[in-house]
């Protein structure tokens, strides 16, 4: 009868607080973008431009991924962390340390920041991924979802381990047995996207679209097969970079198809910003492919009579797919957690003491569906000023100030949540003691 | 003959639809067509919750001796989902779409991780433990309102 716990959910703080921090992290690249200018879109080699990928990527989408872990474990293996709040808390405030000083030491370059980030996201990482997966090693009666939680984890250790090489390097230690050339940074950034982002994902949308839409699932052989190919190209990308990746864009369309097809055919079609953000993810993948096949001449525009000159190519992909794939996903996801979470913590407490239902407000009461609706709009707006950015690097202050609006309108989201998830929390112990 | 895990878990997809259509006529303002589906839903899941409550749960708690483990849990779930029927019941009297639409959303999100419990664990069990479970789900088919 082990295994059999209901009530696994860690503390409701715990994941709110990677959720809250999250946006200050873009918050704090959208004002890197506004004060470093026009140079900083000259090429992904800008120290500037490897501090604002990292504050995206680290700062913001893994953040999230850490938080939502913490809970999606809980609910869909039945199992969590041991010691949540020890765990939890402690990971976070090195997380935090460790990200700021990693941007930091980027753009300024000083050799003790680059030690202190090293150090301290080996040991925030260390601690969160041990718990991790000292869960996922277990056996779970449920398969495709868990099994793509454990390919994303293994991309991100293996992402990880580069990462320390990459900065070990910038320390002036060097490992014989390696090259730390483009490649190398190729691999690191491609592990982490689609291997550790990427993966997480497609196994969260396994469980989440037919859950929350009445959708039919994910045909067999797409939940079976896909994040086991996905990451298998990725370990051939090593040796054949360029088969490889053209073989990871088809699997990304593969996916686009698949979720189209769940999403069309789902039975519950009340309007939903979440639903509209998995289909602005899945029209971005397939753009992608289409942008990733055109031949390389159109992307060398002396030959084409274009008004303006086209950005780089890998720079114009990644962009978009951090844009408006990741970052869409994972913002549809938030509007649909945050009062999930909210409301399951209070339900739960609730289970005791059965009148104090009537404190729980609704779900639309925790995230208005038009604030969330909102949020949406705004996202595709600033993607599109981030396009406009790669084509003409002068126009980087409307993307800044659109990025920065952005989310602190999710972070004013956020705030709302908890601030209501608090006081009716607060109801409910008055009314226990009166 | 179906087992339990297959008939119990086929009777929250049904559900599932029923409630989705009464939500989709709600968004249309299709108040008589939302009425009868919703009624549809509410009967649907009120025999349902009264199979486990009154016949599969007890049966479970005493092949297992568990009285106070999952089974209990469930019961308590089962209030609560009660109590937002309820509330949504109200919501549909008065046409009020906006509070509908809000708590449709709390019930469903309700149910699915309500029914996951079930589907993944419970129902399991249940199937491991009740050797006349074929039985009992061909009386529930005999008795069945729809």
């Amino acid at each position: 009868m082990s295994g059999l716990s209901f009530n696994a959910l860690p503390p409701i703080d715990l994941p709110f607080r990677f959720f809250l921090t999250a946006p200050l992290f873009i918050i704090a690249c959208a004002l890197l973008v506004l004060f470093s200018g026009e140079p900083l879109w000259l090429s992904r080699w800008q120290p500037n431009m490897l501090a604002l990928t990292h504050g995206f990527t680290l700062g913001f989408l893994t953040m999230v991924m850490m938080g939502a872990l913490l809970q999606l474990l809980p609910v869909i293996g039945g199992i969590g962390i041991a010691k949540p709040r020890l765990i939890a808390t402690t990971s976070h405030v090195l997380y935090c340390a460790g990200v700021i000083t990693l941007m930091l030491s980027f753009v300024l370059a000083h050799h003790w920041l680059t030690l202190a980030a090293l150090v301290l996201l080996s040991l925030g990482f260390g601690l969160y991924l041990s718990a991790i997966i000292r869960v996922l090693i277990k056996k779970f009666s449920q398969g495709d979802s868990i099994n793509g939680f454990r390919l994303a984890i293994i991309s991100l250790v293996i992402l990880l381990l580069l990462g320390v090489l990459l900065l070990a390097n910038r320390l002036g230690i060097t490992v014989p047995f390696m090259t730390l050339d483009k490649q190398l940074t190729d691999i690191h950034a491609l592990m982490g996207l689609v291997g550790w982002a990427g993966m997480l994902i497609i196994a969260v949308s396994f469980q989440v679209i037919p859950m929350f839409h009445v959708a039919p699932s994910m045909p067999k052989y797409i939940r079976h097969y896909l994040g086991v190919s996905i990451f298998i190209l990725l370990i051939v990308y090593i040796f054949y970079a360029e088969f490889a990746l053209g073989m990871i864009f088809i699997s990304h369309a593969v996916f686009a198809f698949t979720l189209f097809y769940v999403i069309n055919q789902r039975k519950r079609k009340v309007p939903d910003t979440s639903i509209k953000y998995w289909q602005l993810a899945a029209a971005t993948l397939l753009l992608l492919n289409l942008l990733y096949f055109l031949p390389n001449s159109f992307y060398a525009s002396q030959g084409l009579p274009l008004f303006l000159s086209l950005p780089d190519k890998s720079m114009l992909l990644t962009s978009i797919f951090i844009y408006f794939y990741l970052l869409s996903i994972v913002q549809g996801m938030l509007l649909k957690i945050l009062p999930f979470l909210s409301y399951t913590h209070l339900q739960q407490r609730c289970l005791i003491d059965f009148s104090a239902m009537q404190f729980i407000p609704h779900m639309h009461q925790f995230l208005n569906k038009k604030h969330g609706l909102a949020l949406y709009y705004l996202h595709i707006l600033t993607g599109l000023s981030l396009v406009a950015v790669l084509f003409d690097p002068s126009l980087y202050r409307i993307f800044a100030l659109l990025l920065l609006t952005e989310f602190c309108w999710l972070l004013l989201l956020m705030v709302r949540c908890m601030r209501l998830y608090f006081a009716v929390s607060q109801k409910i112990n008055l009314s226990n003691n009166p | 003959m179906s087992s339990i895990p297959e008939y119990m878990t086929a009777k929250h997809r049904e559900c599932d639809e029923f409630f989705s259509e009464a939500e989709a006529a709600v968004v249309d303002k299709n108040w008589p067509l939302a009425l009868a589906k919703w009624q549809v839903f509410a009967r649907e899941l009120t025999e349902h919750l009264a199979q486990e409550e009154e016949i599969l749960f007890p049966q479970f708690e005493q092949a297992t001796g568990m009285t106070a483990g999952p089974t209990q849990v469930m019961r308590m779930e089962h209030q609560q989902m009660r109590a937002l029927v309820q509330s949504l019941d109200n919501a549909l009297a008065a046409n009020e779409k906006d509070e509908y639409l809000g708590l449709s959303e709390t019930l469903m999100v309700m149910m699915q991780q309500h029914n996951m419990k079930e589907e993944m664990m419970l129902y399991p069990m249940m199937a491991q433990h009740l050797s006349d479970g074929e039985q009992l789900i061909e009386g529930f088919k005999a008795s069945a309102v729809v």
